[in-house]
């Protein structure tokens, strides 16, 4: 294949398929270092006030919460889009960017799907907790009623919302295990232990990477990636119909969906950076995901970013020209209401911070690129809590307008959800490769 | 665990061992010319255009994942519709609650969709792999999920040419080693020794032109 020569290679340090193996399997192999101890430590410690704070909202009740009339979504529907949104990235880097064969996607395809369903994971909690008897939490399943004569509601949005994400859960799993599978067949035929042999062999299936397979492998994980690229866009569309379908100013808007999608993926990246930044310098792997793979990130985020930006502005216009004085109210609040704050942080990291990525020197320094990840994890957690709080705390009746604000059991649960995500996703750098061993294999001599 | 039984029948390989995908692809493109049988080449990455070279049609996957996705959207139909047109009419807003609300049921509709196509593509893609949870591979060579590539001919197959003329053209074409008869065997067969050349040292590795 012809490949143009100003094109830097994939893959740094002259690495043999032999070198590549031995340092992706490195970290399974060996004994956990200290950093990963240390890291791991925190994240099981925010963990156990995840335990601890949902313990308290179930034996207590959701009183301890302090959503309530007007605001009846508060953090908890906010941390549920943040997370939502956040798993996004990864399905964008494994489906979209294998439909537009993009093989920088290789080396960070592999994490972005585990933080993918670890975010789904997290963000599954918020909706099951926040109904306030977790142990129905069946409920919205199309089961037989034995409770009253009612089948759920197929009109519902909240209930689109249900199977939408039960079903991005089970396909980005399926679609994160098969890529799995020739990795795991490979820490198999190297492992060194009973228990690594056992359990590495009973996942992989007995994969011996025949030709055959190859091919209907190949063929599956392309239409895996086909159905996922409009998956994945219902998926945060429909989590924007939650809002969008209502009757709330400021949320009935019909550029919810795109701009949810945009937020979503902007909002991915942001938290995929985070992560490969800490990766990539922790475990070495400054070869595989090299500067070039840091740069084509970061300009997907300038891109989404954009996107949002016009999306908030746009919003603003539409309402201002809607001639709907309720409509103009709640943008008039958001911006100069008591919330302005929340407003004004939100526009800065999301619509200004991103821009400074046009300069080359941003999208290759490291450090920079990964105090901008942070700012856009910030900034996007601020949109959701702008567009849900700013719209509930002033309703159409003065009398019942609220200030809202979240109690030590809102802060701590959403606190925790970071323990789960990071919990997960050490262990995942445990016992998993972070690294898709076999598509690396194959861009091993190729340019990008 | 079972063993898998693609390799496992005592069969005997004549096996060449590539470390250039581009000299097994030639190596099958060669040998096919010459019309000898390929048993099927095991690779640790996918290479492009194995498949055609070994002359293997496009897998029919793709229609089973089409009628797994048909049965996805009749059965999210069905649903939606038997439990709120059928079963139990939600009077939402005065609105009539009949087929004419089907575009609300389009969502659930196009996420079962979805669902059916991805587990029943993959359930059919294990199967056709006859891959399942705790059944034991069969390899020929220990690193052939590292840095080997394998061209293995079975030996009980008839041929245009002899063992030793098509073990000569694998030399020909790169194979950095070639034997006549391989067994199969999977890693809890392992010996100590083994696990040496696998880990110990980098013998053998693949070198990257």
């Amino acid at each position: 294949m012809y490949t143009a020569d100003i094109r830097k290679p994939l893959v740094l340090g002259g690495k043999t398929y032999t070198d590549v193996t031995n340092d992706i399997c490195r970290p399974i192999e060996n004994k956990p270092t200290n950093s990963w101890w240390l890291g791991f430590s925190i994240a099981v410690l925010l963990l156990l006030v995840l335990a601890g704070t949902l313990a308290w909202t179930v034996w207590e009740g959701i009183g301890t919460w302090n959503v309530n009339k007007s605001v009846m979504w508060g953090w908890d529907i906010t941390n549920f889009v943040f997370w939502v949104g956040i798993g996004h990235a990864g399905t964008l880097i494994s489906a979209v960017l294998l439909l537009f064969r993009q093989k920088w996607r290789m080396s960070i395809n592999r994490s972005a799907e585990a933080m993918t369903i670890f975010a789904v994971f997290c963000a599954a909690i918020f909706p099951l907790f926040h109904m306030g008897r977790v142990w129905l939490g069946f409920w919205p399943l199309p089961l037989p009623n034995a409770f009253g004569s009612l089948w759920v509601n197929f009109n519902s949005p909240l209930l689109w919302d249900v199977f939408a994400i039960s079903t991005y859960l089970s396909v980005s799993l399926v679609f994160w295990y098969l890529g799995l599978i020739p990795d795991i067949a490979t820490i198999r035929d190297r492992a060194t232990t009973k228990a690594r042999k056992f359990w590495y062999g009973f996942f992989a299936m007995g994969w011996n990477g025949s030709a055959k397979a190859w091919g209907r492998y190949e063929v599956v994980a392309l239409i895996l990636a086909g159905i996922s690229t409009p998956l994945v866009l219902s998926v945060h569309t429909i989590v924007s119909m939650d809002f969008a379908t209502s009757v709330i100013p400021g949320w009935h808007t019909t550029i919810f969906p795109p701009y949810f999608v945009a937020g979503a993926i902007f909002s991915g990246f942001g938290m995929v950076l985070t992560l490969l930044l800490i990766a990539r310098h922790v475990m070495n792997y400054e070869n595989y995901i090299t500067s070039e793979h840091l740069e084509a990130m970061t300009k997907v985020i300038l891109l989404t970013g954009s996107i949002v930006g016009v999306a908030y502005i746009t919003e603003f216009v539409i309402a201002a020209y809607s001639g709907y004085e309720y409509e103009q109210y709640a943008f008039a609040n958001r911006m100069f209401g008591p919330y302005a704050w929340a407003y004004w942080t939100m526009m800065f990291c999301n619509l200004m911070a991103p821009q400074v990525f046009w300069s080359k020197w941003a999208r290759t320094t490291p450090w920079f690129i990964f105090v901008i990840s942070i700012v856009v994890n910030i900034g996007m957690w601020f949109e959701r809590f702008v567009i849900i709080v700013t719209s509930l705390h002033r309703d159409f009746l003065p009398s019942s307008w609220v200030m809202y604000h979240a109690t030590w059991v809102e802060v701590g649960i959403f606190l925790g959800t970071f323990g789960l995500f990071f919990t997960c996703f050490f262990l995942f750098a445990k016992f998993l490769p972070v690294i898709n061993m076999a598509e690396v294999k194959t861009i091993i001599k190729d340019k990008e | 665990m079972v063993d898998k039984s693609i390799l496992l029948d005592n069969k005997k390989f004549t096996v060449g061992t590539f470390t250039d995908s581009d000299k097994l692809l030639h190596a099958v493109e060669t040998l096919r010319k010459k019309e000898v049988k390929i048993f099927d080449c095991y690779t640790p990455f996918p290479v492009h255009h194995l498949d055609h070279a070994l002359g293997y049609t496009r897998t029919n996957l793709t229609i089973g994942a089409f009628l797994c996705g048909m049965l996805g959207t009749l059965s999210g139909f069905t649903l939606a519709y038997s439990m709120n047109v059928v079963d139990w009419p939600m009077i939402i807003g005065g609105k009539p609650q009949d087929i004419n609300v089907f575009t609300s049921f389009i969502p659930v509709i196009f996420e079962l969709t979805i669902l059916f196509t991805a587990f029943g593509m993959v359930i059919m893609f294990f199967a056709r792999n006859r891959m399942i949870h705790g059944i034991k591979e069969d390899l020929l060579d220990r690193r052939q999920t590292d840095d080997h590539l394998l061209l293995a001919i079975d030996n009980s197959e008839e041929q245009s040419l002899s063992n030793d003329e098509i073990q000569s053209i694998l030399i020909n074409e790169g194979a950095v080693k070639v034997k006549g008869n391989v067994e199969s065997f999977n890693t809890s067969l392992t010996t100590e020794e083994d696990l040496e050349i696998v880990i110990g040292n980098n013998e053998g590795a693949a070198v990257i032109n």
